[in-house]
């Protein structure tokens, strides 16, 4: 009766993609995807400000925050399924960004060079939490590019950071992005171990 | 919904939330906590009993899609439209009624990280031949 069989020999990962609003988050997971992006929504309650009180009858303001999500597996060669998450643009509800990099092996901050800022929230928090990252910069066909190094410069990252341009429409340009990542936290995860085992 | 121009999108985002937030308590008899703590990415499966009749047509379409495959929390929460947080609260019910398990522990484990990344390059290496990784 059971159409896919479920997957339970396959081992979990959770990738996390984020940057500002219409960078090409959600164009980016659906690429690699095995299903359609979904939308997933989390209700959050903050104590209410002054100025937000048209409803007056809470003294919680209560906001709903939206990820994306999608999911690819395989069993050749090793049973992997792949959890990626794309985060909401700006993290102003730190609770909800804690929450979706809670066992995340690393993640993808995606730029687009016209409003390059809107990823550097993305960024800090990678770097604040330790969570291993890669920066890839979605290239907008007929939009002026920077150099990587300019970009660089304006990320502020650690030069360990992989910085590259891909086209978030593209699954091997994706697949490409989430390998230098992998190979990055890999390259982490080592050195870490090696300082360990001495 | 990120860049708001002006109060005719906040009212519609306020309104927006507002829908949310009633779907929310409509299917939860008003809960918004679950005894479980339970992840966007923990994942679900059948459990070792039926579902008893008189379940919910949210709590039966968790139990049919679990039953289909492992799936996380954070895709039944999108194939169902709904809020997470009501989504935990009706699994944590599922769980507890034997209807739903959690098959596979959180795979964070010492030392099979490493093998674990390897995996995940192999598996889209072989997926996608021609994608390249940028040296670091």
């Amino acid at each position: 009766m059971t159409q896919f069989p479920p997957p339970a020999n396959r081992a979990i990962a959770k990738l996390v993609i984020a940057g500002g609003f219409g960078v090409g988050k959600t164009t980016a997971i659906g690429s690699v995807s095995d299903i359609t992006p979904l939308r997933t929504e989390e209700v959050l309650t903050t104590q209410s400000t002054a100025t937000d009180s048209l409803h007056g009858i809470e003294d919680k303001t209560t906001t709903t925050v939206a990820c994306d999500y999608g999911r690819v597996g395989w069993d050749d060669p090793d049973p992997v399924e792949l959890y990626l998450f794309g985060t909401p643009g700006q993290p102003r509800f730190w609770s909800f960004w804690h929450d979706l990099c809670e066992g995340a092996l690393g993640a993808v901050v995606l730029a687009d060079t016209r409003r390059l800022e809107s990823s550097f929230p993305a960024a800090d928090f990678f770097e604040q939490r330790r969570l291993p990252f890669v920066i890839a910069i979605n290239r907008f066909p007929g939009t002026e590019t920077r150099t990587l190094p300019e970009i660089r410069e304006a990320f502020d990252v650690d030069e360990q950071v992989p910085l590259m341009f891909c086209d978030a429409r593209n699954a091997d340009s994706v697949a490409g992005v989430l390998l230098t990542l992998v190979q990055h936290i890999t390259r982490i995860t080592s050195a870490h171990s090696t300082l360990l085992d001495a | 919904m990120n860049s708001p121009t002006g109060q005719d999108s906040l009212e519609a985002e306020a309104l927006e939330d507002t829908a949310t937030i009633v779907r929310l308590y409509a299917v939860t008899d008003g809960r918004t906590r679950a005894r479980h703590h339970l992840s966007l990415h923990t994942v679900l499966g059948p459990g070792r009993r039926p579902p008893r009749p008189g379940l919910s047509e949210e709590s039966a379409r968790i139990v049919e899609l679990c039953g289909q495959r492992h799936r996380p929390l954070a895709e039944l929460a999108g194939v169902l439209a709904l809020p997470v947080t009501a989504v935990s609260v009706l699994v944590s019910d599922l769980i507890d009624a034997q209807a739903l398990a959690l098959p596979i522990p959180d795979r964070r484990s010492a030392g099979s990280d490493l093998q674990l990344l390897q995996a995940i390059s192999a598996g889209l290496r072989r997926r996608h031949p021609n994608a390249t990784a940028k040296a670091g």
